[in-house]
């Protein structure tokens, strides 16, 4: 945006406290309409703060600072107040109501299709089904939310900002948990509102995303400013030196196929139930991991990739054969595949992952006192060492073990939880979307961490939404559509495209199917 | 426990003692104890009678009953379910204890065992029924106070079981100090007892998991449902025994026992800082809760103020102690 245009939505000053933490020091910030705005920097920077301001969920008077709307000063009392002052927003977490419909969900807090009070239930599920239309996803408006995995939670909370026609609109890394083509598709919507003039602000870890599809970005660093940065100068490197200050020499560290290296993991025909249309199961999976090998499992949304992680954790029912270092294992639940030196790292950590109620300590310690207690009575000595040991090797940053883990940034809450699961010294690690929400140069450690995990003869299987990190970082890739194993490459071998290109071949060698058994 | 004997008699030990004192009680204890001295010395003043020995006798007695039932409150709580029929299992178990020593005239020990095991056998059926057939627990365990209640009538026909063994009014009459007896003694030792486990061990730190969020808790090889189900059983198990300890007291096994308590002891954990919402809250913290509770149904009547009113305190300090807690939350964590 090279044109000199008013801006629609302004910032000016904001400094945000959160009981002796400054989140924000005076950030001045504005979006013009028609503009994508990227707002970058490190985990706990400051960014959804900053947006939290700006939408009403930190409400006028916890902030000092102004606000201006159409050169109009507002301070908002509400994200509802927010919302019909046109400002939408759609929260880094995930907030859905789990006991209603898609539809419900869609249309929460603003139902109006209805005559006064009551609600037309038919045209809330057409206008949704509308709505993920546009997304281009499958998912259907009468769905229960509970039964979604947690990248559709994500596109219906997308949805329900997006009913709103808002003209200022604010996504906290709405990609955070999508893979390719549903970031396709959200793109071709945010470029459709950016023509009709809506006003964006686009917070990501994903920097391909920025020099894809923003216009100008701000990088915030320690709650300032620290540098603001016009399309045209866009440079993922600079990005990373002006959030964290350091330059990373390469993005995926080395890592080589270890060679003859015995089978730590052998799964053989395991088949998972899929739920109500949303997800697919496993059906028929078989796959092998050698001890320090890293396998990735690529493929869509819903394709059946965490269910695979899942059945053989024994998180869900699953028949097949689990064999840990040549042993067969009879996994029923958590516990078995703990006992047989199988570790799962969740993929939404709020749900999946953290102990709210138990300070960063304990969460890390939870299911691994064993070691750490003499008849049943915890040692509080050695639990702490052990705590503080494993905060250092991780680089957690948290002010002690007893801190709260409700306001640590996501990167940190992450490496956390890889701190729990590491504690057991696992033979085998299933990883799913290890870097959700996390950003550059911890992404960069957490390679580093699992490189050098596959080094010590760990077996990893490793889901992740963004094919690049995937192939960069696996030594062997399997790609899953519809819960089946539908290709497999090595390092080197493919790339994006081949996994894409295999996806759509197994669909539509599906779809040839389907039509041959109806005629 | 601690807060009982530091409202008795002030710690005069070295510093050390109470910063390990002050280390135990995590501060949210600290506030209910704050709230509490304010309280007695507030009724205190009014009427000096407030303190008298009669009177301190008398709090510390119905603690020791109602104590002894939330210290399992407090436990079942944090595993993150609660159990409204503990006051119908106290009066049953005491009522069926009584009937194996007279009308069935077993011995007194076997009779008492069979008190318990009416107790954990209904503690089990709760945990059962809501851990297996997902049935709330509010549910099952209303249900299971209408049950208990007929039960004893059934069980009595209606009347007083009496007399008992002397055995049982020697339990019930033992002066070991300070005109308190053995449920005081009972309650202590649960009450140090529990706490500790919740504490320091490793199953005290699984059943915090486990009412913090089920699922985290299972995806970390911990058995949710055992522990739900042994949290119901050690419940029940605890009110069958305040349960007899009452019939004890009495000397006779009352079909009114334990009528009531459910909710006494619930808003006591609650005022307690144990959190109904699961994975919060200590015993300590729970039983200075129902001391704190007690203390003020004790002062509203020795200042003369009319029964109507003293229900209508009850309800309004549980409100303002549950607010007062989230409010210290927020200004802890937001910083006003
Ligand atoms: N409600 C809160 N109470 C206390 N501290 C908070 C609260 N919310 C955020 N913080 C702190 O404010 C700082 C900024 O957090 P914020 O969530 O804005 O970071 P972020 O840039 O969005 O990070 P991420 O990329 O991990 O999402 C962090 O130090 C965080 O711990
Ligand atoms: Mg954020």
């Amino acid at each position: 945006m090279s044109t000199v245009q008013a801006p629609l939505f302004s910032a000016t000053a904001i400094a945000k406290n959160f009981g002796g933490v400054q989140a924000l020091r005076g950030v001045d910030f504005d979006v013009t309409s028609g503009e994508i705005h990227a707002l970058l920097g490190q985990n706990g920077a400051g960014k959804s703060t900053l947006v939290k301001i700006l939408n009403g969920v930190h409400p006028a008077g916890s902030y000092t600072g102004t606000i201006q709307l159409d050169r109009r000063v507002v301070s908002f009392a509400s994200p509802a107040d927010a919302r019909s002052n046109g400002v939408g927003y759609v929260p880094q977490e995930i907030e859905v109501l789990e006991q209603l419909s898609v539809a419900e969900n869609v249309f929460a807090g603003r139902t109006g299709l209805g005559d006064g009070v009551l609600v037309h239930q038919r045209k809330l599920e057409q206008r949704a089904g509308e709505i993920f239309a546009d997304l281009g996803i499958d998912i259907n408006p009468k769905a229960y939310v509970a039964a979604l995995t947690s990248a559709q939670r994500h596109l219906v909370m997308i949805a329900r900002a997006l009913v709103l026609k808002p003209r200022v609109l604010m996504l906290d890394e709405p990609t955070a948990s999508l893979s390719g083509t549903e970031v396709d598709a959200l793109f071709s919507v945010l470029r459709r509102l950016k023509a009709q003039g809506v006003a964006m602000i686009y917070i990501t870890h994903r920097l391909p995303e920025v020099l894809a599809i923003c216009d100008r970005a701000t990088v915030l660093r320690d709650g300032q400013v620290a540098v603001r940065i016009a399309r045209e100068d866009f440079d993922a490197e600079a990005f990373i030196f002006s959030m964290s200050g350091q330059r990373l020499q390469r993005l995926f560290p080395e890592h080589a196929a270890p060679v003859g290296a015995p089978c730590a993991l052998e799964v053989r025909h395991l088949t998972v139930a899929g739920h109500s249309g949303a997800v697919h199961g496993a059906k028929d999976i078989s796959l092998r991991v050698a001890a320090g090998e890293i396998v990735g499992l690529a493929g869509l949304l819903g394709s059946g990739r965490s269910e695979i992680l899942h059945g053989i954790y024994g998180r869900v029912p699953a028949e097949g054969e689990i064999q840990v270092a040549g042993q067969l294992k009879s996994i029923k639940s958590p516990s078995d595949a703990r006992a047989a030196g199988i570790a799962l790292l969740t993929e939404d950590r709020k749900r999946d992952g953290l102990l709210f109620n138990l300070p960063v300590g304990a969460n890390i310690t939870i299911g691994n006192l064993a070691p750490l207690s003499r008849n049943g009575m915890v040692r509080g000595g050695l639990e702490r060492s052990s705590i503080l040991a494993a905060m250092r090797a991780l680089n957690v940053k948290a002010s002690s073990p007893q801190a709260s883990v409700t306001h640590l940034s996501g990167g940190n809450q992450q490496k956390l939880l890889f701190a729990r699961v590491l504690m057991r010294a696992p033979k085998v690690l299933l990883l799913d979307e290890p870097t959700k929400g996390v950003d550059a140069a911890t992404r960069h450690e957490i390679y580093r961490l699992v490189v050098e995990l596959a080094g010590k003869g760990v077996a990893l299987l490793i889901v992740a939404s963004e094919l690049e990190e995937l192939i960069g970082l696996c030594d062997r890739c399997l790609v899953v559509a519809d819960g089946r194993i539908v290709d497999e490459f090595g390092r080197g071998q493919g790339g994006e495209d081949r996994v894409l290109r295999s996806v759509t071949a197994a669909q539509a060698e599906r779809h040839a199917l389907a039509a041959q058994a109806s005629s | 426990m601690n807060s009982a004997a530091e409202v008795s008699s002030p710690p005069r030990d070295a510093r050390s003692f109470r910063r390990r004192l002050i280390g135990f009680i995590a501060v949210g204890e600290v506030g209910v104890l704050a709230a509490m001295a304010l309280l007695i010395a507030f009724f205190w003043l009014i009427e000096p009678a407030f303190l008298s020995e009669r009177n301190i006798r008398a709090i510390l007695n119905v603690v020791s009953f109602v104590g002894i039932i939330a210290i399992g409150q407090t436990i079942l709580l944090v595993a993150g379910e609660f159990d409204l029929s503990v006051g119908s299992v106290a009066g049953l178990s005491a009522v069926v204890a009584a009937k194996l020593m007279t009308a069935a005239a077993l011995p007194v020990t076997t009779g008492i065992l069979g008190g318990i095991g009416v107790g954990a056998l209904i503690g089990l059926l709760n945990g059962l029924i809501v851990v297996r057939l997902g049935i709330p627990a509010f549910i099952q365990t209303l249900g299971m106070l209408f049950i208990g209640q007929g039960l004893i009538q059934v069980v009595t026909g209606g009347y007083p079981v009496y007399p008992l063994p002397e055995a049982i009014n020697t339990i019930g009459g033992t002066d070991l100090a300070f005109g308190l007896g053995w449920s005081f003694a009972f309650f202590i030792i649960a009450a140090i007892a529990a706490d500790f486990v919740l504490r320091r061990t490793v199953l005290g730190r699984n059943l915090y998991a486990t009412g913090g969020n089920k699922e985290v808790a299972h995806l970390v090889g911990i058995d949710t449902n055992a522990y739900k189900i042994g949290a119901f059983i050690v419940v029940g198990a605890l009110s069958a025994i305040a349960g007899m300890f009452v019939m004890a007291d009495l000397g006779s096994g009352g079909t009114s026992i334990g009528s009531g308590w459910e909710l006494t002891v619930i808003a006591g954990v609650v005022v307690g800082g144990v959190s109904l919402f699961g994975g919060a809250g200590t015993v300590a913290g729970g039983v200075v809760g129902i001391l704190m509770l007690k203390v003020v149904q004790s002062g509203l009547v020795v200042i003369g103020v009319n029964s109507n009113w003293q229900q209508i305190a009850v309800g309004v300090i549980m409100v303002m102690a549950v607010g007062l807690d989230i409010m210290r939350r927020r200004y802890f964590i937001a910083g006003a």
